[in-house]
């Protein structure tokens, strides 16, 4: 294996792709397990992440049954779940609050995040960049490998006694570092898998700043990669926070230390004798005893450093999103990507903002309310550069000649559920506003408008996109269109009434609502959000049969199926170890589609210019707007 | 299993703003139009960038023989809608702002007519309220004499917490009730012993975090009589879904009867020789607001 450094060193000149292509005689395991082929490891982030989707998807699913028909058996696996979980069938409100929580946790760090950036990351970037491999393909390996034991580790808590961490995706304290083990495993897995992102985000930096291909410059890279650059560079700058702040809670349950516990608490967890400052049970009487050591922290702590690397995480989870539909959109409308530049400015500005907004989460938390008028301006600023994107979104495929294929159709189902939304946010970013809807199913709709309706499905788009040049095989594109037009239909109808329970003040995270008089009202349109639910989860398996299925069947893919034009589709139909069977040169931006001087509508960035052509070429360089 | 079709689609034939629970607080009415405001807004932005978006995927779907237009993009559209949205984003941001100081700024919480402690609690879920009693002075909280059995931690030294009313839920699945008068100032002191809850009064429009170690003031006021739901908001456990509460706002005649019956039944003793501890409350007047 070569090592790093001959790498970095040889960014603009190195002209050896062909050799390693062929000559490694590698074993299986190094070929597909621990493969440093940072395809492969795309790859396996794509295998583990949609596994990990069912897994979350289940877990909603659990959640669903509950609220349409609380305390009614779960069809078909409710007689079979142990009775730590279920109790005549029908899930308890224990093992509702281990759901939530893992639905939640498991989406955000073991699913958008994997596909977004741990997938689409590897196996775009150093395609697009017209290179070999990462810059650093040991550490992406090992990036990878944490994925695995991470999740794992997270999922054991079903099975000990006190059950799966329970205090929601946020971990709040003192709720999180009061109660048992499972909160523990949470902690652990959390760290582990920012780690990996860390490990995967470094690499992505040094890779894109060092190994482009000869010709190259950042301004003529595709959305797609300049979004991950960015995205990179969030991961590196928030992601220690949350380290540090797991750390701390994990300091708080076992070493007695109270960042986030004030002192005197009657926490009363079952199995909190870890604890110090805690009840203990004894029987049925609860024994109460002082907190030992420290005391004195504060809650509310926990949240500002955790919000700190959370606001900017659900950057993290729609950037790579929003360059993925950006290079869908030009290459399906056959035209130049509208505004480039402010494209990519627009970008900045929100990875920029998306770290002094992260109070918006906290306006109800009990921080001064002068800090609510403060995070409510930067939260409404961040709206401005979103909606630019929306723009020219819409002027990319104004006067194009779109074709439906079903990357495109997710890219297009991208931009309207994203403008929903976007709207969403601005209720919610007005602090007096966010009073009332605060923790209720206002916010679950407003995250599964951004997270499934926007980065899922710019993670679909990209799959039918990128598919061919992973496996050689196209994907069968009728099973494509199916897909998504079961999922968005059934995404619509999930996730839409949501906002109007929300409005109807419906709390999130209640296990049974109908306790309260004023949701009794609401148990039918629970009902057909469940149904609308199952049908889009089981809506899934059709995206699972398609790759399964073309993986056999399916057409062998061209080298440039779509008729694109970013170094990608330069590559052999299949790529080997080492990516590219030419030596690559870079002429001109990544979206010369139409071009009034070409017979065809395209003009890939490798193409050399044919004689008086080379001047046409400089002009357009000029016209790129800013 | 029953399935109410025509309330299971009301998502699709009513419109968003009558979903919300009747506002019964002086400032709901602001925080209400404030949300239809922009309600209004994204409803015609919706409109808009739909109708664009759907024009262009019909105009411009694929037809052969036909090139795109070759065009990278304008200068003065993205000065165009990098402005326009700005203006208006921030003309919400300011607008909301008076809004949003009115019901959580300190120096803007109005002279309270009544005031009562809230804590939120986690061992059996639930509420506890504590009225300051005949002498109508809050006992001094001491925070190393909080227990199960004094969760305010009501100092045992100070005479005006002799007669604190204190009320907690009755247990089973009844929930706590308690009484405020209509047309008055409530300031609730709101915390917690245990993990976060958040005091919900959705027919107020009242929401706020109870924060263990710390005394968070909420104010309201209410302007209707009848009985409402208290709700937490913030994950607390697995019975958080089950610490419903009830507010019962009444005249203030009503409300006074029912605060003597409460004393009478709580604790006796103290019913009637209010004028005895007038004096020592005269002195300590101020310990109405909280200490810790
Ligand atoms: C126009 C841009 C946006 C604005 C103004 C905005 C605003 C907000 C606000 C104010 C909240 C807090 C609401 C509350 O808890 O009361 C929130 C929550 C949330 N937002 Fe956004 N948002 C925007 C875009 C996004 C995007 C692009 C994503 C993800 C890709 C996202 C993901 C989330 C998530 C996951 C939560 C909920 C966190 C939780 O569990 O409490 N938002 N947003
Ligand atoms: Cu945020
Ligand atoms: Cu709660």
């Amino acid at each position: 294996m070569q090592s790093a450094t001959a790498h970095a060193h040889e960014t603009h000149g190195h002209d050896s792709h062909g050799d390693h292509a062929h000559h490694h005689d590698v074993s299986f395991i190094r070929k597909y397990v621990f493969s440093t082929d940072h395809k492969v490891i795309a790859k396996q982030f794509m295998l583990a992440s949609l596994f990990f989707l069912f897994v979350g998807g289940l877990f909603a699913l659990l959640i669903r049954w509950q609220l349409a028909f609380p305390g009614e058996a779960i069809p078909l696996i409710g007689n079979i779940l142990p009775d730590t979980w279920v109790s005549d069938g029908a899930v308890t409100a224990n093992f509702y609050t281990q759901l939530l929580t893992l639905h939640g946790t498991v989406m955000i760090f073991y699913v958008i995040i994997p596909l977004a950036v741990g997938m689409f990351g590897n196996f775009c970037i150093p395609l697009m960049i017209g290179t070999d491999d990462m810059a650093l393909p040991r550490l992406n390996m090992y990036s990878f490998w944490l994925v695995p034991p991470a999740g794992l580790i997270m999922l054991t808590g079903f099975f000990f006694d006190s059950g799966a961490a329970a205090a929601g995706w946020t971990g709040y304290p003192p709720l999180g570092p009061s109660s048992g083990a499972g909160q523990t495993t949470w902690l652990i897995s959390l760290f582990l898998i920012g780690f990996s992102s860390i490990m995967g985000a470094t690499n992505y930096m040094a890779t894109i700043l060092n190994k482009r291909a000869k010709g190259l410059q950042m301004f003529q890279m595709p959305l797609t990669v300049w979004a991950l650059f960015i995205t990179a560079i969030l991961i590196t700058l928030g992601t220690p926070v949350l380290a540090a702040a797991i750390s701390m809670q994990l300091a708080d349950q076992y070493l007695h230390t109270s960042f986030f516990m004030p002192d005197n608490l009657l926490v009363g967890a079952p199995d909190n004798s870890l604890l110090t400052g805690a009840f203990v049970q004894k029987g049925n009487e609860l024994l109460e005893h002082k907190q030992l050591l420290g005391g004195g922290g504060q809650p509310i702590l926990w949240q500002h450093l955790f919000w700190f690397y959370s606001h900017p995480a659900v950057y993290i989870m729609i950037l790579p999103g929003m360059g993925i539909v950006s290079d869908v959109l030009a290459t399906f409308a056959r035209k130049p990507l509208y505004g480039y530049k402010a494209m990519i400015f627009a970008i900045m500005a929100i990875a920029f903002l998306g770290f002094i907004v992260w109070g918006h989460h906290m306006f109800q938390s009990g921080m001064n309310p002068l800090l609510g008028t403060t995070f409510m301006l930067s939260t409404i600023v961040i709206a401005v550069p979103s909606a630019i994107k929306i723009f020219n979104w819409l002027g990319t495929i104004w006067r194009g000649n779109i074709r439906f294929t079903a990357a495109n159709l997710n890219a297009l189902a991208f931009i309207a559920t994203f403008i929903i939304g976007g709207l969403s946010g601005v209720f919610m970013a007005s602090a007096p506003v966010d009073i009332y809807i605060h923790d209720t199913y206002f916010i679950v709709a407003h995250i599964h408008y951004v997270l499934f309706g926007g980065a899922l499905f710019a993670i679909f788009s990209g799959i039918y996109y990128w598919f061919p040049k992973m496996y050689g095989k196209m994907l069968n594109e009728s099973l494509g269109r199916k897909h998504f037009y079961w999922s968005f239909i059934f995404f619509n109808l999930t996730f839409y009434p949501m906002h109007l329970l929300g409005v109807g003040g419906h709390m999130r995270r209640i296990y049974n609502p109908y306790i309260y008089e004023f949701l009794q009202q609401y148990q039918p349109m629970n009902q057909f959000i469940t149904i609308a639910a199952i049908i889009l989860g089981f809506s899934q398996f059709i995206l699972i049969f398609n790759i399964l299925w073309s993986l056999k069947y399916g057409k062998k893919a061209p080298r440039n199926p779509w008729q694109a034009n970013s170094l990608e589709w330069a590559a052999p139909a299949h790529p080997g170890h080492g990516n590219f069977d030419t030596d690559i040169r870079v002429y001109r931006g990544p979206y010369e589609f139409s071009h009034p001087d070409r017979e065809t509508d395209f003009y890939p960035q490798w193409e050399e210019p044919q004689g008086d052509e080379k001047t046409v070429h400089e002009t357009k360089e000029h016209s790129h707007s800013a | 299993m029953s399935f109410d079709f025509s309330k299971a689609m009301e998502w699709a034939y009513k419109d968003m703003l009558t979903f919300f629970p009747e506002n019964v607080s002086t400032f709901g009415g602001e925080l209400d139009s404030l949300f239809a405001m922009i309600y209004y807004a994204s409803v015609a932005i919706f409109f808009i960038t739909y109708a664009i978006l759907i024009a262009f995927i019909i105009m411009y779907r694929h037809q052969e023989g036909r090139k795109a237009y070759y065009y990278h993009g304008n200068n003065l559209m993205e000065f165009t809608w990098t402005l326009l949205p700005t203006f208006l984003f921030a003309g919400i941001g300011l607008w909301s702002d008076d809004a949003w100081t009115k019901s959580k700024y300190a120096y803007r919480v109005p002279n309270p007519d009544v005031t009562i402690d809230v804590l939120g609690y986690q061992s059996g879920f639930g509420w506890q309220f504590r009225y300051p009693g005949p002498d109508g002075v809050f006992g001094n909280k001491v925070r190393n004499q909080i227990s199960s059995a004094n969760p305010f931690g009501i100092d045992s030294n100070d005479v005006h917490g002799k007669d604190d009313l204190v009320i907690i839920s009755p247990g089973g699945a009844r929930p706590v009730e308690v009484h405020l008068p209509i047309n008055k100032n409530v300031l609730v002191n709101l915390s917690s012993n245990d993990v976060l809850h958040s005091f919900f009064l959705p027919n107020f429009r009242v929401k706020q975090d109870a924060v263990p170690g710390q005394w968070i003031k909420v104010w309201f006021n209410g302007t209707k009589a009848g009985r409402y739901e208290i709700a937490c908001a913030e994950l607390c456990g697995s019975g958080h879904y089950n610490m419903r509460g009830l507010l019962i706002m009444d005249s203030q005649q009503d409300y006074d009867a029912w605060l003597d019956q409460q004393y009478k039944l709580v604790k006796p003793e103290l019913s009637a020789p209010v004028s005895d501890s007038t004096a020592v409350a005269a002195v300590a007047s101020d310990s109405t607001t909280t200490k810790n």
